[in-house]
């Protein structure tokens, strides 16, 4: 069932049988493992996007399906109600009795009436800016942490490190305040400025170039090159997975912050991400959540970043890291 | 590298100019702020009219409308910032909260007509003598049931006399199946008019004492419980459902006790149910049900205290009263002289929802009672599931409340 | 492998020497400029607030009252630290009870999820493997969700009726349904009531109360919607710990493998003597982030608890903060309470994965 491209050379004799079994049962466990994982999942997401295309009586007819029995048949029936026509839904005990397909796109639509392409526009502008920055400050302050000697260095990390420890939900209120008081309320600085450095990333870059050997910067330092220079011009460049991850970490973890930014643009909904937008959904039904169009926001929330995700993962592998050092 | 850093300063020019603020072009012109929460598009549309004909009749000032995410901690923030809306919604179990804090302005001398709004309602915002706001609607707790189901198992319609022997009877009737009979939700106010029901209190008229620890509490819990532990009940989350009216739409529950919001909800989401109302069953020691309101607050540190009133007052007056009962989202107007309109719109079959008004309960409790509240949910939803017994919820809660009381 | 490149001091010429501190003072300048632009941030936005929120803590201030007003607050010592921790009463007992859910939380979600991420890390990374680039975005997935959004449809596949009930149905036809979004049993209680065990069996000192909780109790483990929710937060994290071992992976040089092949080691050889300990500091860094991720969760339980059974301290931060009734002294002592688990939790596990290459 797979092909096996394994490497060709073998060794030594003892190994030759061993190996052998192992490239075969290696493959296919690991196929079985990730299979049945990817279908974990991915399972949700099905679910999620399936029914964002249903209507709302066939979303909440029990048991609960998947694609497409039972479907949400006819939604809509239009009735004459005291003299004026009125566009009913179907009760959810006749809908599982149906069982065709019928896609509807009344969960768009009805998303579609907020202010969503604002929305969008706020979130990916706020999240691409924040995300730039942090590459920058992130990997400038994990350079100096993991290779610069300077009086302080443990201290400083230990320090971002205990700061990643305290409990995000207490800040809330005192950062108001302080943005307040600058008079940042109510706009992009404030959505950009507080996040645009991040422990999170400070951490990860230190790590990560600690892990790069040493001689690389040793042989540029005595050709004379300056750290500025040695910095942009040679670990940056060997580092695009990190990077990579790194930009990726940002941009998601940007888009889909909640709790930070709720306060800082609460009362401007022309300025908010999708997050608040979803939210004020979920406020705005009532205990009663409009699961069409809820389901339908997620699945504009989540796919743009998939995309994004699927497009540059590959820089994980395919990355130019490292083609310096070997031999 | 360089071309990012490009990109960088170019994100970071276009970020100054949007992040000017557009600035107020008319200087004699007075803005308020109206803070409140997002309900259904209906009520948002009509609270939008409402402002703009109070708009219309005051050409000097201007009213920004925020309907902002997660209101409490909004609200809050914006009071501990120093830099409070002008006008802003308060839930009646909030309002101990903001007087103790004294960012809300007293209103017994700026709320109009106050003989012509329901003294109950006017008895929730009254906190040591002083009226504080001027209720903008309020919901009763009724109880609604399916008529299909209730014809399917021959069982007659609740009526204005029903006792809770008949409650039970008819929830063991139409138990069948994945039909329970009554959904009822582990939550403190909505078990309460079974409380002032059974003639139970928490505490005493002057607030100083607990007073829960007596038969008609173990009474209430008893029958309250029991319809659970007999599987005639359950709560919403046993039978797939959000909230009592999801259940009742879904047909997974014969009869729910829910407020005026299932109105709305039950005409949004199945229209096809056949539902009736009537008043909540009585209880040994009589009628009862919950008042549920909420309210416009006006702040205490507040510039334009004067044009903030008028919005309040015209939100809450006889015509702001009107323009709600008009709405037809469901929620009464707070005011008497618009209880019939309201019933005209909605028709005579929601009458149980303005007689609950005559015997309602309010739903607010002192300062730091946030933790009882907690302490006998928690007990409540352990006692459905069997783990507890009505004694166990009993002496926690008044332990709790000895607690609060002895701070 | 590398000569230590740095000479002996004693040994260098003079000249030599002058131009080695102008070089050390230079790295040091390097370093701060470096440093600079994120500390700046970090002072205004993190710092500034981390020690007004201290400061807070000794004080009674309600949360709602300007702060700038003069009778907003008045300073109250230990005292909210001192309900927390030592004075019986309800204070006590919802700290207790949060710390305790918490705390099984995280001893079940950190090592699954690293171990779970760890083992599709290797997986994804194998060069046998076709459509890596679709597994590796599949196995992400669940990270870019927003928590608000994926912890609502959670709640709904959980729910009594939904999915994943259905499908365990199928499997085990005498299943009876689980009200996974709803139910405060714990998952140890559950075991032991398989096995006949109940409270009263165990004797008066199962209901002695130990710091307002009873000894029952605190080993009820994770009560099973917290388990529903350890489940998901699993489930979203896997795809962002996967990621950073995979970069990690990639990270370990190409002629490391080449040596041990020569070597004669097989795969699990190479995999346990090779790449394990290469990975020691990406697994530090993976279990410090899990260990401060967890014990901080909030949105999940936010919108799917309720109750007892899934409070964890975050959620108690911010009922205090923000709930009726709201004392910001209370909200940020507990929450600087909460640093300090963290603190001690994150200094043991250095002890295990830390090792000489962690350099802190």
């Amino acid at each position: 069932m797979t092909t096996i491209t394994g490497t060709p050379a073998i060794t030594t004799k003892h190994n030759a049988g061993v190996k052998k079994v192992l490239h075969i049962i290696a493959p296919t466990v690991g196929y079985t493992v990730m299979i049945i994982f990817a279908l974990i999942q991915l399972l949700p997401f099905i679910f999620t996007i399936s029914n964002s295309f249903k209507c709302l009586p066939a979303i909440q007819s029990f048991p609960q399906s998947l694609i497409p029995v039972p479907p949400s048949a006819v939604c809509e029936k239009k009735i004459m109600d005291e003299g004026r026509e009125r566009t009913s839904v179907m009760p959810a005990s006749d809908t599982s009795k149906r069982l065709t397909f019928n896609p509807t796109l009344d969960g768009y639509k009805e998303i579609f009436d907020q202010k969503l392409p604002r929305w969008v526009f706020n979130t990916a502008f706020v999240s691409l800016t924040v995300m730039f920055l942090r590459l920058l400050f992130d990997s400038l302050a994990g350079y100096a942490l993991a290779r610069l000697n300077f009086p302080g260095n443990r201290v400083i990390f230990f320090f971002v490190l205990s700061l990643l420890m305290i409990p995000g939900i207490v800040l809330l209120l005192p950062r108001f305040i302080l943005l307040k008081e600058m008079g940042l309320i109510n706009s992009y600085p404030a959505l950009i400025l507080p996040f645009s450095a991040s422990l999170f990333g400070v951490f990860l870059m230190k790590q990560f170039f600690e892990s790069i050997p040493k001689e690389l910067e040793e042989a540029a330092m005595v050709d004379g090159a300056g750290r500025l220079t040695i910095f942009f011009r040679l670990v940056l460049p060997i580092s695009t997975p990190a990077l990579t991850a790194l930009a990726i970490f940002s941009f998601q973890g940007m888009w889909n912050e909640f709790l930070g930014v709720l306060l800082l643009v609460s009362t401007r909904s022309d300025l908010w991400t999708l997050p608040l937008g979803l939210s004020f959904l979920r406020g705005q039904f009532g205990e009663q959540l409009r699961w069409h169009a809820f389901l339908a926001g997620s699945v504009i929330t989540t796919l743009p970043l998939a995309v994004i995700f699927f497009m540059f993962q590959r820089y994980f592998v395919e990355g130019v890291s490292y083609t310096g050092l070997k031999g | 590298m360089k071309r990012s850093l490009v990109l960088v300063l170019v994100l970071t020019l276009t970020l100054a100019v949007f992040a000017r603020t557009p600035s107020s072009h008319a200087q004699d012109k007075v803005t308020i702020q109206l803070m409140g929460w997002s309900s259904s598009d209906a009520e948002n549309a009509a609270l939008q009219s409402m402002v703009d004909a109070f708009e219309e009749a005051n050409p000097n000032i201007a009213v920004d409308l925020q309907l902002v995410p997660e209101f409490d901690t909004t609200l809050q923030a914006a009071f501990a910032s120093g830099d409070a809306p002008n006008v802003f919604y308060v839930d009646s179990s909030k309002l101990p909260d903001l007087v103790d804090a004294g960012v809300i302005a007293a209103g017994d001398d700026q709320i109009v007509d106050q003989d012509d709004i329901y003294p109950s309602l006017l008895d929730v915002f009254t906190i040591d003598d002083t009226l504080y706001c001027a209720p903008k609607d309020f919901s009763t707790l009724t109880l609604q049931y399916n008529k299909d189901l209730f014809d399917a198992a021959g069982v007659d319609y609740p009526t204005s006399d029903w006792t809770w022997d008949d409650l039970a009877a008819a929830a063991e009737a139409l138990t069948e199946g994945d039909v329970v009979g009554l959904v009822v939700p582990a939550e403190l106010p909505r078990w309460l008019p079974f409380l002032y029901q059974a003639g139970g209190s928490i505490l005493s008229e002057d607030g100083t004492e607990v007073t829960f620890d007596s038969e008609e509490t173990a009474a209430a819990l008893d029958f309250y419980v029991g319809l659970v532990t007999d599987g005639f009940a359950a709560p919403p989350s046993a039978i797939d459902s959000g909230w009592g009216g999801e259940a009742l739409g879904k047909q997974r529950a014969a009869m729910a006790m829910e407020g005026n919001w299932i109105i709305g909800a039950m005409e949004e989401n199945y229209p096809d149910v056949n539902y009736g109302i009537a008043e909540l069953p009585a209880g040994p020691a009589g009628k009862a049900t919950m008042a549920f309101t909420v309210c416009y607050g006006v702040a205490a540190d507040n510039d334009h205290p004067e044009e903030s009133w008028a919005l309040a007052n015209f939100l809450t007056g006889k015509d702001g009263a009107l323009m709600v009962a008009e709405a037809g989202f469901g929620v009464m107007p707070a005011r008497l002289s618009a209880a019939d309109t309201w019933l005209q719109v909605h028709g005579e079959d929601f009458q149980p929802f303005v007689t609950g008004a005559d015997y309602s309960h309010r739903w607010v409790l002192p300062i730091g009672f946030g933790d009882f509240t907690d302490t006998f949910n928690n007990d409540l939803k352990e006692a459905m599931a069997g783990n507890l017994t009505t004694e166990d919820i009993i002496a926690d809660s008044v332990d709790v409340a000895n607690e609060i009381l002895g701070q | 492998m590398i000569e230590e490149t740095s000479p002996h001091v004693g040994t260098v010429p003079p000249k030599q020497l002058n131009t080695m501190t102008n070089k050390k003072i230079g790295e040091a300048l390097a370093g701060y400029l470096f440093l600079t632009p994120a500390l700046l941030i970090f002072l205004v936005f993190l710092v500034i607030p981390v020690i007004v929120a201290l400061y807070l803590s000794f004080t009674d201030w309600n949360g709602i009252t300007p702060l700038r007003n003069k009778d907003a607050y008045t300073t109250v010592g230990s005292d909210n630290y001192q309900a927390l921790l030592t004075e019986p009463g309800r204070r006590q007992t919802k700290f207790f009870i949060a710390v305790k859910n918490t705390v099984y939380y995280v001893l079940g979600v950190v090592p699954t999820q690293t171990l779970i991420a760890l083992i599709l890390a290797v997986i994804v990374n194998q060069r046998w493997l076709k459509a890596r680039g679709t597994f590796r975005t599949i196995a992400y997935l669940p990270s870019i969700t927003s928590s608000v959004v994926i912890s609502i449809v959670f709640l709904w596949l959980f729910s009594s009726g939904g999915l994943v009930n259905g499908f365990i149905g199928t499997v085990y036809p005498d299943y009876k349904a689980i009200n996974w979004t709803d139910e405060s049993t714990g998952v140890f209680h559950w075991v032991l009531k398989q096995f006949g065990v109940t409270r009263a069996d165990l004797g008066p000192w199962a209901s002695e109360k130990h710091y307002g909780v009873r000894t029952w109790d605190w080993i009820s483990g994770p009560s099973v919607t917290m388990l529903m929710i350890m489940i998901l937060n699993t489930w979203t994290t896997i795809g962002t710990m996967m990621v950073i071992f995979l970069a990690a992976l990639q990270n370990i040089p190409s002629f490391v493998y080449e040596a041990a092949q020569i070597d004669g080691a097989n795969a699990w050889q190479t995999f346990r003597k090779v790449t394990i300990p290469l990975l020691r500091p990406t697994t530090f860094f993976a279990v410090t982030l899990g260990l401060i991720g967890c014990f901080q969760v909030f949105d999940q339980v936010y919108i799917i608890g309720g109750g007892d059974a899934t409070l964890t301290v975050a959620v108690l931060v911010h009922r205090n903060a923000f709930g009726t009734g709201s004392n910001m002294g209370l909200a940020t002592a507990t929450a600087m309470i909460l640093f300090a688990i963290i603190f001690v939790f994150t200094v043991i596990q250095r002890r295990f994965f830390g090792g000489e290459r962690a350099n802190w």
